[in-house]
């Protein structure tokens, strides 16, 4: 129990290290890998309290949304090696504000939520993977379902949006071979 | 050995330890070269660097021994300078046959070239590294042409060149300093090539440490913001003259904005009464309309805010050059015409829109607007010719630009020599096809002299260009397995050719079924098809085009169609029709068997040498088709001295072709689109 | 023990394959070859490219050595020759492969190089066409096992190898297992002809040998991944457990080298074309014939 709290707190200010440093740095992929590594803390940090599954889903997952975010800043920034000094944060006030206000909120959902008994025993991994995917298929499969089709229908919109309208009379003919490859990494 | 152990440049100095002896010993036996110019050349010289147990390295970095094949044009060597710094040490020199480069250390070994020369050659390199790689004293490798020229850039304007440190009159942000390339003809690594050397232990020699600081120096030239205030200077004044332009021709509307942007700033209204009272206000380097009484970061971009007078404005506006005038016009312009109405709305939300920050931008093919990236290939590129320099701008890996050049080109604006001279000068001048232009310059020599064409001669030398056409194809396709990392095809290719160059008859003709297979596995390969179809179409109607690549475009384009020596033995040309790197690949295979054929029904190949001639002078012109297509020689003699030459080859016209077929292409397609075109630096002429 | 195990039979393997890669291309067979290459390499120079990123340039040879070696920790070569069978073992090996790109993003970033940048970038673009083709043919071997324990998956298969029972899966996964290898033919962030070495083309001495180690580790780790999830693991008959695991592992690998021995280099666009239209479809449908046997064949 101790090393496993000892843990929890390692990955815990692993993850708030990285995050700091998302936003200490002038390069853009500094920054992507940053919070790439801040959220793969927040998938041990999982795993530390037994919840393999999550855990590992976790740090899959962060690994290749985190490096298509790297990619994005580096196609659209002007600097995104940071060679020029850039800050990474701006609207300081605002963001205090907001940050200080979801860590409020935070700490007292954290605090005032009736979490119910303490088990004794967390479930082996196995089983809790299968009760994971009782839940997903049961009871919460009508969000997942709404929340993927939802971003499903958001990718093919932001895709179709950024498809730049043809004119009638111009050729674009070199224009569609390039857009094509960039659709397919945008609806990734 | 004393001599050899300084150039050979071990990596430190010190005593050889045992460890040291044992990496010496590994390295000795474990040897990657570098081919210069290019592993092709290597093979067209009839060396195969396999069998003497030599690898081919793909970049500087990776490779033991720099290997030199055959004189090195002016260029070519600096170039060949800039990849031997780039090697790691320890690192040799292997030359063969030529002189040792000008710009580089003295050759460890050097050995004439052929086979034979070159197994005795890597014996004794291998001597030399297992005992010497770590010398007691290296000497340092420096030359003028390794001294880079800084120049300065903006991160978000390109074409904003500067000499020196300071910051970019479009957008002020502070340039970056990188490593003036172009003019300098460097090797292919040259964003890169006066790089710090890091060391591994305590056994750092001094030239090193010297070298590293001057970097240090460089790096301080922009991260030193003491050392820039002076140019900080400038920039206010560049972001004053933009000022005073969009209050001259937009009061109303700049007003508008500052409502907007400090809408969400708790400052807002305290800002113009602070504004009045000092006078002193904070503007965004990159969005002239971010300006706010105290300094912080732009809503928009987070740059830091500049500190500036608002008093200046007027100061300056009256003193604005005539020339900035306009520049800044522009740059106004963009800011305030119609479209940005949204962007202003986005703005207001505190947001840094990429689309406002990207617009002035240049796209490309796909769209986006990306940093663009002037990118050396060659001269020494491990999937080029060797010689050939292609420039690409890539935009991602895209590119958007290019155009080739060849650091070999001949010179055809020689002195007067002897026409024996001049046969093995152009013979030598040629790596790639050294019997075609022998034979080329025979026939204009024996022109110029009145000599008729002797059936007898003319066979066997037919033979001989035919043979000669069988191996470059091959060559050719050695050096395509190399830009596809297809292994097989490399290894099959560049054996065969080997076996092809000196056959008679009889082995050639052996030699039959070995390449009907290859041909018959390559049109059935899978993935090569794809990779080829489609790729650096020239349609039928292209100017310009010759040899195999006009055949696979449809064009019935053959000297030899016109030569009665040809049209005796049978010869019948075939096009294809496609026009893309597929067709050419299949043009060339279908070539290679109708030159098999032609040597079986002409005998056996001979050497074109120079025939008696009576009459020493006069005017002669000759046609032959090289393996790349119809090149022409007009040459004048006097008195067994030719006076003036002018050659007309085919790869001078191709070359041409590259910057159209890699434009708006990917880097992959566009290479592949290159090579296809089977470009011999050395035919250009310059 | 078991650690040491599985860390000999990873850098056998890797001899082995340097060994045989060098046959292919020189046609020359020295077994020492391998070993003099990584002595020399120790004595080589260290070059640190100008303005590099520099901890990304250190971090990104030895990120991707751990990711091989971390994923061939959850794979059975014996009943009890595993470091760690996780509950989540195919999961995990998904989870810890999904670091590969980070690793290559990292080389190519790190150098301040442009082919180095291009590769590394390139590299992405490749993940996109193979990623899902890793991770689909995984979930139908573990739908037939009902569970992520590879060991579970490996005694599935105890009546019929899964190559067998989905063929399509192991044709799938074994054309992106080369590509998440970045072997030839799908050596688009390296390939020599186009990139002069792409993301290798800065590394020297010591760094290069860890790379290119670790390029080779990474390759008898997803043989070992293709005999675990397709090739029934280490049954078979007569011989001990743990030898069949090797020689299923080395024929895969071994496999894996000639593919790219006789084909030349994909192109980008068509690699994602045809993962995307033909094998994602492809890999939805194995899933569904799989699901419909499970359900039909009892």
């Amino acid at each position: 129990m101790v090393v496993q709290a000892f843990f929890v707190g390692v990955f815990g200010l692993a993850a708030i290290g990285f995050g700091v440093a998302v936003f200490r740095t002038a390069s853009m992929v500094r920054s992507a890998l940053a919070l790439l590594f801040s959220q793969a803390a927040v998938g041990c940090m999982f795993l530390a309290m037994q919840a393999e599954f999550l855990g590992v889903l976790q740090i899959m997952m962060m690994a290749t949304e985190m490096s298509i975010m790297a990619i994005f800043m580096v196609m659209f920034m002007m600097d995104p090696g940071g060679l020029g000094g850039m800050d990474m944060s701006h609207q300081k006030r605002f963001s205090i504000g907001a940050g200080a206000i979801a860590a409020a909120t935070a700490i007292s959902v954290a605090l005032f939520s009736d979490w119910g008994p303490i088990v004794a025993e967390a479930p082996d991994a196995a089983m809790q993977t299968r009760e994971l995917g009782f839940e997903m298929l049961g009871r919460s499969m009508l969000v997942f379902e709404t929340a993927a089709i939802t971003i499903l229908t958001a990718m093919i919109a932001a895709t179709a949006v950024a498809i730049p309208v043809r004119q009638p009379g111009v050729d674009t003919g070199k224009l569609d071979k390039g857009n094509g490859d960039k659709e397919q990494e945008a609806s990734k | 050995m004393s001599e050899a152990a300084t150039t050979l440049a071990g990596a430190r100095k010190g005593r050889p330890s045992i460890l040291r002896r044992w990496v010496g010993q590994a390295l000795a036996r474990n040897l990657s070269c570098l081919v210069v110019p290019g592993p092709e050349v290597a093979l067209a010289h009839g060396l195969d660097l396999a069998a003497a147990d030599m690898r081919i390295a793909a970049t500087p970095r990776d490779a033991t021994v720099l290997l030199i094949v055959g004189e090195l044009s002016q260029k070519l060597d600096e170039a060949t300078a800039v990849l031997y710094a780039q090697m790691p040490r320890p690192r040799a020199i292997l030359v063969l046959g030529g002189s040792a480069p000008s710009s580089l250390p003295q050759a460890d070994v050097s050995a004439d070239l052929s086979q034979t020369e070159l197994m005795e050659a890597a014996t004794r390199l291998q001597r030399l590294l297992a005992e010497d790689a770590f010398a007691a004293s290296p000497d340092d490798f420096d030359s003028s042409i390794l001294q880079a020229k800084t120049e300065y850039v903006c991160p978000m304007h390109p074409e904003v060149v500067e000499d020196e440190p300071g910051s970019c009159p479009k957008c002020g942000m502070d340039l970056v300093a990188r490593e003036a390339g172009g003019d300098s003809d460097a090797g292919e690594h040259d964003h890169d090539h006066d790089h710090e050397h890091e060391h591994h232990g305590h056994e750092h020699d001094h030239d090193h440490e010297h070298e590293s600081e001057e970097h240090d120096h460089h790096h301080a030239h922009h991260n030193d913001h003491g050392q820039s205030h002076e140019h900080h200077h400038d920039h206010e004044h560049h972001q004053n003259h933009k000022r005073a332009h969009d209050h001259e021709q937009h009061q109303g509307d700049d007003d508008h904005e500052h409502a907007h942007c400090h809408e969400h700033e708790d400052h807002g209204h305290q800002q113009s009464t602070a504004q009045e009272q000092s006078g002193t206000e904070y503007i965004c380097p990159m969005h002239p309309e971010i300006r706010q009484n105290e300094p912080g970061s732009c809503p928009k971009c987070g740059m830091d805010l500049e500190p500036h007078k608002p008093e200046e404005d007027e100061g300056v506006r009256e003193g604005v050059p005539e020339h900035d005038h306009e520049h800044h016009h522009d740059h106004s312009g963009h800011d305030h015409d119609g479209h940005d109405h949204s962007d202003h709305d986005h703005d207001s939300s505190g947001f840094m829109s990429m689309v406002e920050v990207t617009k002035d931008l240049p796209r490309s093919a796909d769209g986006l607007a990306m940093d663009w990236l002037e990118v050396p290939f060659g001269p020494c590129f491990p999937g080029l010719p060797g010689g050939l320099k292609l420039t690409l701008t890539l935009d991602g890996d895209g590119v958007t630009e290019g155009q080739a050049t060849s650091l070999v080109a001949m010179n055809t604006s020689s002195e007067e020599v002897a026409v024996e001279t001049f046969i093995e000068r152009l013979a030598a001048a040629m790596p790639l096809a050294p019997v075609s232009y022998r034979l080329l310059a025979c026939r204009a020599i024996e022109q110029a002299a009145g000599l008729e064409p002797d059936p007898a001669v003319e066979r066997g030398r037919a033979a001989a260009l035919e043979r000669e056409r069988i191996a470059s194809h091959l060559g050719w396709l050695a050096q395509l397995g190399r830009q596809l990392s297809f292994v097989w095809l490399t290894r099959r290719a560049a054996a065969l050719q080997l076996e092809t160059q000196r056959a008679d008859r009889e082995q050639l003709v052996a030699l039959r079924p070995a390449l009907q297979s290859l041909i018959a596995r390559l049109e059935h390969t899978p993935l090569l098809k794809a990779r080829l179809k489609g790729i650096g179409a020239l349609p039928h109607g292209s100017q310009d085009l010759r040899g195999p690549v006009a055949r696979a475009s449809g064009r019935t384009e053959d000297a030899r169609q016109a030569d009665a020596m040809y049209r005796e033995l049978g010869f019948e040309m075939r096009a294809e029709s496609a026009g893309d790197a597929w067709a050419r690949l299949r043009q060339r295979h279908v070539e290679i068997m109708t030159s098999l054929d032609l040597v079986e029904v002409a005998g056996d190949p001979e050497l074109p040498k120079l025939r008696a001639i009576d009459n020493p002078s006069g005017t002669g012109e000759a046609t032959v088709e090289t393996p790349r297509g119809r090149a022409t020689l007009r040459l004048t003699q006097e008195r067994g001295q030719v006076v003036s030459v002018e050659l007309d080859s085919a790869c001078s016209q191709h070359i041409g072709l590259v910057a159209d077929l890699v434009e708006g292409q990917e880097l992959g397609d566009a290479l592949v689109a290159v090579g296809s075109l089977d470009l011999s630096p050395w035919e250009v002429t310059s | 023990m078991t650690v040491a195990l599985v860390l000999l039979t990873l850098l056998v393997g890797a001899w082995l394959l340097a060994v045989i890669e060098a046959w292919l291309t020189t046609g020359r067979l020295r077994p020492v070859a391998p070993l003099l290459a990584g002595l020399s390499h120790l004595g080589r120079e260290s070059i640190l490219a100008r303005k590099p990123d520099r901890l990304f340039f250190e971090t990104a040879p030895v990120l991707l050595l751990v990711v091989a070696v971390l994923g061939a920790a959850v794979l059975p070569l014996a009943p009890d020759l595993v470091i760690a069978d996780l509950a989540t073992g195919a999961l995990f090996l998904n989870a810890v492969l999904a670091y590969v790109l980070v690793s290559l993003i990292m080389a190519g970033w790190g150098p301040n190089g442009a082919y180095a940048m291009v590769g590394g970038w390139r590299f992405l673009g490749q993940l996109i066409a193979y990623s899902m083709l890793i991770v689909m043919p995984i979930t139908a071997t573990a739908m037939r096992a009902e569970s992520l324990l590879n060991s579970a998956i490996v005694e599935s298969q105890a009546g019929l190898w899964n190559i067998v029972y989905q063929p399509l899966g192991f044709v799938l996964f074994f054309i992106a297992a080369i590509a998440l290898a970045f072997r030839s033919p799908f050596d688009l962030p390296t390939a020599p002809g186009e990139l002069a070495g792409g993301v290798d083309a800065e590394y020297t001495g010591v760094r290069l040998a860890v790379l290119r180690l670790a390029r080779l580790v990474m390759v008898i780790t997803l043989s070992a991944a293709t005999t675990v999830f397709f090739l029934g693991g280490w049954q078979g008959p007569l011989l001990p457990p743990w030898a069949w695991s090797l020689i299923k592992t080395l024929a895969v690998a071994v496999s894996m080298l000639l593919v790219g021995f006789y084909l030349p280099r994909i192109r980008e666009a068509d690699l994602l074309g045809w993962c995307w239209k033909l094998g994602i479809p492809l890999a939805l449908l194995n899933i569904l014939i799989v699901g419909l046997l499970i359900l039909v064949v009892p």
